[in-house]
Order: structure tokens, then C-alpha cells, then sequence
């Protein structure tokens, strides 16, 4: 079992120390930081992790946390959605 | 000696590590936004030199060595699961017999494969529609964002300055030498200047009277949820549809669907396109029909920088002594990355690129009108 661990990410299963340990390799932007543990690449699209991990790094590298998701984009679809839906708006 | 390196993407990364190897004390990159946010960290991480010039076979051959060399030195990822580029009609096998010809005389083992040995290759692919392939099994793929952020921390451990969040306004050049880069944060001297910077290269190398014909064509992957289902070929190609759509799946189980579609070059990054995903998944679907059940998780937008011959500007800038360009790869530039590093650390530091092919490709060749010839086109 895992001790004291916080987890901020349910899609990949990242915690607060796997941010904290990225962030001591030297991973110095959020956007590289995000993309390398796959924050907001699962189908919650990020809402339950960003906000936490941008704080956790803001608080870490003494920013804002406005200024730490500055680069931030949600993607669409918001929610995942199955293809078949998408290949039935073509026109024959 | 003093090198600025404008664009913190794959290419000026490599350019840096390979100028710090080199023993260049003094090497600062600068990027208008974080390192990797350009055409870096939006492609597919597929590779393959089985490609229709001499140019791309070559060098891209050279850099698939490099990255395997460096899969060792820096500990990257990569795997050699082979591209399968599917034939429906049966013309166009004939083309892929000569194409493997032309690969032959490289040295890279592609080879044509008969409807029975797809099969094998791929049993998922619908019988029905394909009638033979042609497989490159040393062609793959990548997970891009973990080998850029090993390289970036390696730069930055080599003792290299990346300065993100700084836009280049403006070469400042004096006589036959640029020397200085006008930034958003101030001025930037150094002794020689390198520019790899995708489309925004043509807007920088602008401001000294140079003209790069770069344009950005945007692009529309999409990436569906992960599934255990895995495919055996790193990139599989529908090549008789239009816009060959292809399909790959990372390292992570999610299939990543895309297709070269009719579209207005230089839209804003943020002009996305739902009609993408029918035109990306309909013929796709037909050719492997596992793709019917999947969910559509996330869609995003990169471009490709597109030179006239698709094929990257590399080399001296003209007429000036100590500016460089890398850039303009067209859609290849994560693939040929360590190439890139050291053919421009070459002519930097010897005068020369260490592989001659490479002259083919400098800027002059849109004034000559030696444009680079596809031999071998298929279709």
C-alpha cells in the first residue's frame, strides 16, 4: 500500500509528490509539466487535476497561479464521445 | 563564441546540445513560448526514412541511427513497429514495387507485402478493402513528450540558457553580420545566430531582407480514449483515400487518427474543426473497423511549416556571415532532430554540414530554382 500520498490526477494516477519530484528534475514550466505527467490527457479532461497542480506548482516555484496557466487549453470534445456519432455528420 | 538559437523546439534544442557537446561555452535559446509548445509537442512521434528524395533518405537514415544511439546515451523511448502504408486498388502496388527499389539503392529494407501477409502484419485490417501494402520495419514511433523533456533537462544540464516567453521582434544586422535579436525582454548580442523558429521563421528572417517561403498548413489529429487492444505497425496508412488518413496508437493504448485535409493556411491556432473528425474517421473505420467502437477524447491543432519542395531549409542565410536557419521541416522535424543538431553545429563551427547531401537544402535553392525532385512519386 501507498503511504501518505496525495493523489491529484484519478485519470493517470499522479500525485502531489510526483509533481513535487518533476518539478525537482527541473521541469520549470506548467504546460511541459502537465504534458509530461499527462495532466488533463484523461477523459476528465482536467477539470479535477489542473486546478490542483497549478497550485501545487505555483505555490513550488513562488508564481501565481494565473500566471501558471497561462498556456493552458482545454481540448474539445469536453467529454469523451463515441466516434460513431462524429462519422454520422458527414453528408453522403 | 556567443550562439543565440531562436526556438526552444526539437530542432534549436538539438542545434544547443550539439553546440554544447561541441564545446560552445556561451549557447542561449530563446522562445516566444514554452519550450516544445510549437509543432514539437502537437505531431504524431512517428518516424521513417522511407522517403522519395535522396535528401530526405539520407539524412532521415543518418538521424533514425542518432536517435537509437541516443534511445541508449540519454535513455529515450522509441520502438521500430514499422509503417504500413495499405493499398486498395491493385495499380498502385506496381507503384510501391518501384518505390522499394528506390529505397533499396539507400539501403532501407522496405518491402511489398501481398494481402495474406497484411494479415499477418496487421490482422485487424479489413480483408475486404486492402489488396496488399508495403511495410517499412524500420520506421516508428515515439512518445514525443518524454524524449523532449529528457532533452530539455539534458540542455539545460550541458550548461545551456533556455530563455522561454521571449519573442524575437527583430535581427539587427551591421554590414555582412547580424548582431543582435531585438526581443520582447531587450536585446540579445551574439556571434552567430540560428533561426528554427517553424513558420515564425519567415516572419524573423524577414526582418534582415530575407525571404523564406514557409507556409503554415494546419493540421487536426484527434486521440480517442486507451484500449488494450493493441496494433502491431507503428503508423498504418490508408494511401488510396485522399489526404492518406492514417492511424497510430501511443504508448498509453489511445488510438491518434489524422488526415491531410484541404485548409486555409495561417488560421488561428484556435480554429478548430469538427468536420475533421467524419473526414479523419470514415475511411479509416472502413479499413479497420475496431475504430467504429471507440471514444473521441481530445482533438488539437499544429501546423505544418511547408516549404515549395517539402523538404526542410537548412544551412547559411545569405548574405549574411553568421546567421543560420533550420526550419521549415514540413511536417518531419521531430524526426530528423538529431540531424538538424549537428549538420548545423557543423557548418557553424567546420564551414561545412559533416553530411553533404545537406548543401541541396539551403535557401539558395528557391533562387537557383534547384528545387529538391521527389524520384520516386507514387500514385
Amino acid at each position: 500500500m501507498r503511504r501518505e500520498v496525495t493523489v491529484v490526477c484519478r485519470c493517470n494516477d499522479v500525485t502531489r509528490e510526483d509533481i513535487l519530484k518533476a518539478i525537482e528534475m527541473g521541469i520549470d514550466d506548467f504546460e511541459l509539466l502537465r504534458k509530461y505527467l499527462r495532466l488533463g490527457f484523461g477523459p476528465c479532461q482536467g477539470r479535477s487535476c489542473v486546478m490542483i497542480a497549478a497550485r501545487i506548482f505555483a505555490r513550488a516555484k513562488g508564481k501565481s497561479v494565473e500566471e501558471v496557466l497561462s498556456n493552458y487549453r482545454v481540448r474539445p470534445p469536453i467529454v469523451p464521445v463515441p466516434a460513431k456519432y462524429f462519422a454520422r455528420g458527414l453528408k453522403p | 563564441m556567443r550562439v543565440l538559437v531562436v526556438g526552444a523546439g526539437i530542432s534549436g534544442l538539438f542545434v544547443a546540445r550539439e553546440l554544447a557537446l561541441r564545446g560552445v561555452k556561451d549557447v542561449t535559446v530563446v522562445d516566444s513560448g514554452y519550450p516544445g509548445g510549437g509543432a514539437t509537442l502537437r505531431n504524431l512521434g512517428c518516424f521513417r526514412s522511407s522517403f522519395t528524395s535522396p535528401e530526405h533518405v539520407v539524412l532521415i537514415k543518418e538521424s533514425i541511427r542518432e536517435w537509437l544511439r541516443l534511445r541508449d546515451e540519454m535513455g529515450l523511448s522509441l520502438e521500430q513497429r514499422g509503417y504500413l502504408w495499405v493499398a486498395r486498388k491493385p495499380e498502385t502496388l506496381e507503384g510501391f514495387r518501384k518505390l522499394t527499389e528506390f529505397h533499396h539503392q539507400f539501403g532501407v529494407p522496405t518491402r511489398l507485402v501481398d494481402a495474406d501477409e497484411v494479415r499477418l502484419l496487421e490482422p485487424r485490417l479489413n480483408a475486404r478493402v486492402v489488396v496488399g501494402a508495403m511495410f517499412d520495419p524500420t520506421a516508428g514511433r515515439m512518445p514525443i513528450i518524454e524524449n523532449f523533456v529528457k532533452l530539455y533537462l539534458e540542455v539545460k544540464r550541458l550548461g545551456v540558457r533556455v530563455v522561454p516567453y521571449t519573442r524575437v521582434t527583430r535581427l539587427v544586422p551591421r554590414g555582412s553580420r547580424v548582431t543582435a535579436a531585438e526581443t520582447s525582454r531587450g536585446p540579445v548580442e551574439a556571434d552567430a545566430f540560428v533561426v528554427a523558429a517553424g513558420g515564425d521563421s519567415r516572419d524573423i528572417l524577414a526582418t534582415v531582407g530575407v525571404d523564406v517561403p514557409i507556409t503554415d498548413v494546419p493540421r487536426h489529429p484527434y486521440v480517442t480514449e486507451p484500449y488494450a487492444e493493441t496494433l502491431r505497425p507503428a503508423l498504418i496508412i490508408d494511401w488510396d483515400t485522399p489526404g492518406s488518413p492514417h492511424v497510430s496508437q501511443n504508448e498509453h493504448g489511445s488510438f491518434v487518427l489524422a488526415r491531410d485535409l484541404e485548409d486555409a493556411p495561417r488560421v488561428s491556432i484556435y480554429s478548430h474543426r469538427a468536420d475533421a473528425i467524419p473526414h479523419i474517421l470514415k475511411p479509416l473505420r472502413e479499413l479497420l473497423p475496431l475504430l467504429s467502437g471507440v471514444n473521441v477524447l481530445r482533438y488539437w491543432m499544429g501546423y505544418y511549416d511547408m516549404t515549395p519542395d517539402h523538404h526542410p531549409i537548412y544551412g547559411p542565410v545569405e548574405p549574411y556571415e553568421n546567421l543560420y536557419v533550420a526550419a521549415g521541416f514540413s511536417g518531419h522535424g521531430m524526426m530528423m532532430g538529431p540531424v538538424t543538431g549537428k549538420l548545423i553545429a557543423s557548418w557553424i563551427l567546420d564551414g561545412r554540414p559533416h553530411i553533404d547531401v545537406a548543401r541541396n537544402l539551403t535557401l539558395e535553392r528557391f533562387k537557383t530554382g534547384r528545387l529538391v525532385k521527389e524520384l520516386a512519386v507514387i500514385g
